[in-house]
C-alpha cells in the first residue's frame, strides 16, 4: 500500500491545484490505475535500491562460460547467461537504465514538443503554420523509423538514443499541446485577463497552460512506455547503446535471442520487464487520462 | 453619414463614431465572405449611467462591448474614452487605460480560470499594473469579496466550488480591483435563476452608486434592461435602431423593431394581457454576412412600405414635428406609424382578443 501512497504523494507534488486533487482522488478509485501504479512503484524501488536487491553487481561473473546457461535454480531465481552473469541482478540493474530512458526521452521531448506547441498555438498565424508543417513532416516517419535515422546520425551513445526517442516524440507533444491551447484561448477567462491587460507571457504561463498540460501529462505516461520499447527495440536491432556490459532489457533479449530452444529464461525474464513496465505505465496513463479528462467520465 | 451624427455630448465618458468590425471568413477553396457583426454604430456613454444596450442574439452587441474595451480590432470608426481616442492604441497605450474600463461576462462559469483561486484572480489585476503585493493584495481582496457580499475565506477556493451566483460575484470583484470608471457588462445575468438575478442586478445598483461606475449594459431581457438602465439602444444586425430614454421607450417606442420586441414582452396582468397588441416577427434574422439592402429590417417590418424602405438606408434621427426628448429612431415611416397613418400588414400582429 504504501507504493500506491508514495506514488500519489508524488504526482500531488507535481500538480497541486484543485481539480488535480479531485482527479487523483478518482485514480485512486480505479483498479486498473493502481495496478500501473503498484507496478510501477515495484520498478522505481527496484532501481533505487539495486545494489541491495541484486545479490550480485550487473556485470559480474559468477558461472563459467557456457553454451547452454543453466535455468533458475534457488540461487540464482533467472538463472544464468552465457557469460556466466547472474540474470536476476541484470534485470534488477536494467531497470535504472529503462527508467533512466524512459523519463529522460520524455523529457527531451516535452521541452521541445511543449516549447513548441505552446509558441504555435499561442501566437497562431505564420508561426503556427511553420512550426506545424515542420512536425507535420517529421510524423510522416514512422517514429521507430526516425528514431533508427536519428540514432544512425547522432551515433550510438546511451545519450543520444535517448534523445533520438525523445525527439520522435517532440510532434506529438506539441500537437496536443497546440490543440489544447487553441481552445483555450478564445475563453471569456483569457479575455479576461486580456481586459484588464495582463501581459501576454504571463496569460501563457498562468492561463493557458496549467489549463492545458492535462492531457500532455496523460500523453507523457504513455510516450514513457513507448520509449522503453523503442530502446528496447533499438537495441534488439543491434542499434542500442554500444557498451555491451550495459544490462538493458532489450540488449539481453537480442543477445540471447539465438539460445530460445535451449534457455528459454534468458528471452522470458527481460521480456516480462519490458512488458510488466510497459503495462504499467500505460495502466497508470488510461487511468490518469480517465480521471482528467471529463469527457470520458461515467 | 458621419456628419449626420448627433455630435458628441459634453458629459460622455465613452463615445462611439460610426464603429464598423467585420469579421472576414472562410478563405482556402471557398469564396471569403465578410460578416458585418457592428456595421456603423453611434453612441454615447454618458458619465454615471447605465446604458442599455439590447437586441437578439446574433446582432452585434457583445461585439460592440469587446470593441469599446478594444478585446477586437475595430475595422473602422472611432471609439473616444474620456476625450481620448483608443480606436488605434496600441496594447502598451492601453495598459495605463485598462485600469479604467473592466468587463462582466455572460456565463460565470467560463471566466474564471478554474486552476486559480478566487484570491489570486482578484488579485491579478492588482500585480498586473503594480498596485498591490503580498499582504496589501490580501487585505485588498478582502475589502472586495466584502463588497461584492462573499465572506472573506472565499479566497483560498477554487471556482468550481461556488454555484453560478458566487462565480459571478467573483467576476465582479475581479472587475472592481482597479476601480474602474466604466464596465461593460455583458449580459451578467442571462445565465443566471431568476431568484439570483435580482440579487446581482441589486448589486450592481447598489456599486454603481458607491463607487461612482458607468455601466454599459448589454442583455436581451427586456425587463432587466428597463430595470437598470437610465437610457437604452436597441440594437438590429449590427446597427442602431433606436435611443431613448428607458422610459421614453418603453411608453412609446418610434421603431417598428423595438415595437415588435416590447410586445412580446408579457404583461403580469391577465386583463391587460389578453387585450394588448401583440406584433408578430416572421422569418429569421438575416445574416450579417449579406444584410438587407436599404432598411436592414424591412423583410421582417410589418409596416414595410413599397418605397425607401428597400432602396435606402434610415438615418437615427428624431421624429420631426414633436418633443423628442432625445429619442431618435432609424425609421423612415416612425411618424406615420406612431399617428396610425399606416396599418401593419395583415396577419402580423394580433390585436385585442374579444373578451368575454
Amino acid at each position: 500500500m504504501s507504493i500506491a501512497e508514495a506514488q500519489a504523494a508524488e504526482l500531488a507534488v507535481e500538480q497541486p491545484s484543485g481539480l488535480l486533487k479531485d482527479a487523483l482522488v478518482r485514480l485512486r478509485r480505479n483498479p486498473g490505475a493502481i495496478l500501473g501504479m503498484v507496478l510501477i512503484g515495484a520498478f522505481v524501488l527496484l532501481a533505487i535500491f539495486a545494489p541491495l536487491v541484486a545479490p550480485y553487481g550487473p556485470a559480474e561473473r559468477v558461472g563459467g562460460l557456457a553454451t547452454n546457461p543453466p535455468g533458475p535454480t534457488s540461487e540464482f531465481w533467472f538463472g544464468l547467461d552465457d557469460q556466466g552473469r547472474d540474470l536476476f541482478s541484470r534485470i534488477v540493474y536494467g531497470a535504472r537504465l529503462s527508467l533512466l530512458i524512459g523519463v529522460v526521452s520524455v523529457a527531451v521531448g516535452l521541452t521541445f514538443g511543449m516549447s513548441l506547441g505552446a509558441l504555435a498555438g499561442y501566437f497562431g498565424g505564420r508561426i503556427d503554420t511553420v512550426v506545424m508543417r515542420s512536425m507535420d513532416i517529421m510524423l510522416a516517419f514512422p517514429g521507430f523509423l526516425l528514431a533508427i535515422g536519428l540514432v544512425t546520425v547522432l551515433g550510438r551513445g546511451l545519450g543520444q538514443i535517448m534523445i533520438a526517442v525523445g525527439i520522435t516524440n517532440v510532434p506529438v507533444f506539441a500537437r496536443l499541446l497546440r490543440g489544447t491551447i487553441l481552445g483555450q484561448r478564445e475563453s471569456d477567462y483569457i479575455l479576461a485577463a486580456r481586459s484588464v491587460g495582463t501581459p501576454g507571457p504571463r496569460i501563457l504561463f498562468r492561463h493557458l497552460l496549467p489549463n492545458s498540460v492535462a492531457p500532455v501529462i496523460v500523453q507523457a505516461t504513455l510516450a514513457c512506455a513507448t520509449a522503453i520499447i523503442d530502446v528496447a527495440g533499438l537495441s534488439f536491432l543491434g542499434l542500442g547503446p554500444s557498451d555491451p556490459g550495459l544490462p538493458e532489457w532489450g540488449r539481453i533479449l537480442a543477445d540471447n535471442a539465438g539460445r530460445l530452444n535451449q534457455s528459454i529464461h534468458l528471452v522470458i525474464f527481460p521480456g516480462f520487464a519490458i512488458v510488466l513496465s510497459v503495462l504499467g505505465l500505460n495502466l497508470i496513463g488510461d487511468g490518469l487520462r480517465e480521471a482528467i479528462d471529463p469527457k470520458l467520465r461515467s | 453619414m458621419t456628419d449626420s451624427q448627433p455630435a458628441a455630448r459634453p458629459d460622455a465618458l465613452v463615445r462611439v463614431e460610426d464603429l464598423k468590425l467585420h469579421f472576414s471568413e472562410g478563405g482556402f477553396g471557398r469564396s471569403r465572405s465578410v460578416v458585418k457583426a457592428v456595421d456603423g454604430v453611434t453612441f454615447d456613454v454618458l458619465s454615471g449611467e447605465t446604458l442599455g444596450l439590447v437586441g437578439e442574439s446574433g446582432c452585434g452587441k457583445t461585439t460592440v462591448g469587446r470593441t469599446i474595451l478594444r478585446l477586437y480590432e475595430p475595422t473602422a470608426g472611432r471609439i473616444v474614452f474620456d476625450g481620448q481616442d483608443i480606436s488605434g492604441a496600441s496594447t502598451r497605450q492601453l495598459r495605463p487605460l485598462r485600469r479604467r474600463m473592466q468587463m462582466i461576462f455572460q456565463d460565470p462559469y467560463s471566466s474564471l480560470n478554474p486552476r486559480q483561486n478566487v484570491g489570486n484572480a482578484i488579485a491579478e489585476p492588482l500585480e498586473v499594473h503594480g498596485l498591490a503585493e503580498g499582504s496589501q493584495a490580501d487585505r485588498r481582496v478582502r475589502e472586495l469579496l466584502e463588497v461584492v457580499g462573499l465572506p472573506a475565506n472565499a479566497a483560498n477556493r477554487y471556482p468550481h466550488e461556488f454555484s453560478g451566483g458566487q462565480r459571478q460575484r467573483v467576476g465582479l470583484a475581479r472587475s472592481l480591483a482597479l476601480n474602474p470608471d466604466l464596465i461593460v457588462a455583458d449580459e451578467p445575468v442571462s445565465a443566471l435563476d431568476v431568484s439570483i438575478q435580482a440579487q446581482i442586478v441589486n448589486l450592481l445598483e447598489d456599486l454603481q452608486a458607491e463607487f461612482g461606475l458607468t455601466y454599459l449594459f448589454i442583455a436581451h431581457d427586456l425587463a432587466v434592461v428597463r430595470h437598470i438602465s437610465d437610457r437604452i439602444a436597441v440594437m438590429y444586425l449590427g446597427k442602431i435602431v433606436e435611443i431613448a430614454d428607458a422610459d421614453t421607450l418603453y411608453n412609446s417606442p418610434k421603431h417598428p423593431y423595438t415595437r415588435a420586441l416590447l410586445s412580446a414582452v408579457p404583461i403580469p396582468d391577465p386583463q391587460v394581457e389578453r387585450s394588448r397588441e401583440r406584433i408578430i416577427l416572421t422569418g429569421d434574422l438575416p445574416s450579417p454576412a449579406d444584410p438587407p439592402t436599404g432598411c436592414r429590417f424591412h423583410t421582417r417590418c410589418p409596416y414595410v412600405q413599397p418605397e425607401r424602405c428597400h432602396d435606402e438606408e434610415p438615418l437615427l434621427r428624431p421624429l420631426s414635428g414633436r418633443e423628442s426628448q432625445g429619442q431618435v429612431a432609424a425609421c423612415h415611416y416612425a411618424e406615420d406609424i406612431e399617428d396610425g397613418r399606416l396599418a401593419p400588414r395583415e396577419g402580423l400582429v394580433v390585436r385585442a382578443e374579444p373578451t368575454a
